[in-house]
């Protein structure tokens, strides 16, 4: 997670990307791993609630608030999202050879990416994530 | 001129409820979930409690063109599915209407 968060500051997509792969993927060895631990699988809602929404709802946000005013011509962060979400293409066209304007969308690409993964029929994974946690969860855990 | 909705509500209380959407729905929930999709064509607004331009409501919204009302606090509580309602997008209200 100090990783993702490192090049989240450097807004270096690749490596963005790859953290946020190597978090999926330890949180799936946990999830398939029948000797996981209730240590283990907090592990794992660690892993969960950050990919799931403190990264993007929170500090990828936060990042794309701060970074778009250095895009040129000028555009509104409700506009970005919405010519990329929308496929504006005309508009996007208008961006074409723009550098930073093409880091930032392939930054939230990436996070949209994450946010809306789907495993097991179910976002994140989360039913499999549930019903583990619940077998381990001590009757008395606060 | 504002742009207003006015149709009835179908509130979200979990992912089971999205099988359940009727055509023109008023979908009000706390958040959404990526399972919106398979409803969207009968959705025709969006209204949630949470408020964030990254949640799932928010890039749906965006994605299939649907209008979209954030932050309504207690919205799942002070709506029930049935329930007619306008929205006034811009002034960002939403009303009961008979």
């Amino acid at each position: 997670m100090k990783d993702l968060l490192k090049y989240t500051y450097l807004l270096d997509t690749a490596k963005i990307k790859e953290s946020i792969e190597n978090l999926w993927q330890r949180y799936q060895r946990i999830l398939g791993n029948k000797n996981s631990s209730f240590e283990d699988l907090n592990e794992a809602r660690a892993i969960l609630y950050f990919i799931g929404y403190l990264y993007p709802e929170k500090i990828a946000l936060e990042s794309l608030e701060n970074r778009i005013r250095y895009i040129k011509p000028n555009i509104s962060l409700d506009r970005f999202l919405s010519i990329i979400d929308g496929k504006d293409k005309k508009t996007l066209s208008k961006y074409r050879g723009n550098k930073k304007f093409n880091s930032l969308k392939e930054f939230y690409l990436i996070v949209k990416d994450i946010k809306n993964r789907v495993k097991n029929n179910s976002y994140l994974d989360e039913e499999r994530f549930n019903r583990a946690y619940s077998k381990l969860k001590p009757k008395d855990y606060l | 001129m504002s742009k207003v909705i006015k149709g009835r509500v179908t509130v979200i209380k979990n992912k089971r409820d999205y099988y359940g959407i009727k055509k023109e729905a008023i979908l009000v929930a706390k958040n959404t979930h990526p399972e919106l999709i398979i409803a969207i064509n009968k959705i025709k607004a969006i209204v949630t409690e949470i408020d964030n331009k990254l949640c799932h409501a928010a890039i749906i919204a965006r994605e299939f063109d649907k209008p979209l009302l954030m932050g309504v606090a207690n919205a799942t509580k002070n709506f029930k599915t049935g329930d007619k309602v306008m929205i006034d997008f811009d002034n960002k209200i939403i009303n009961k209407i008979k």
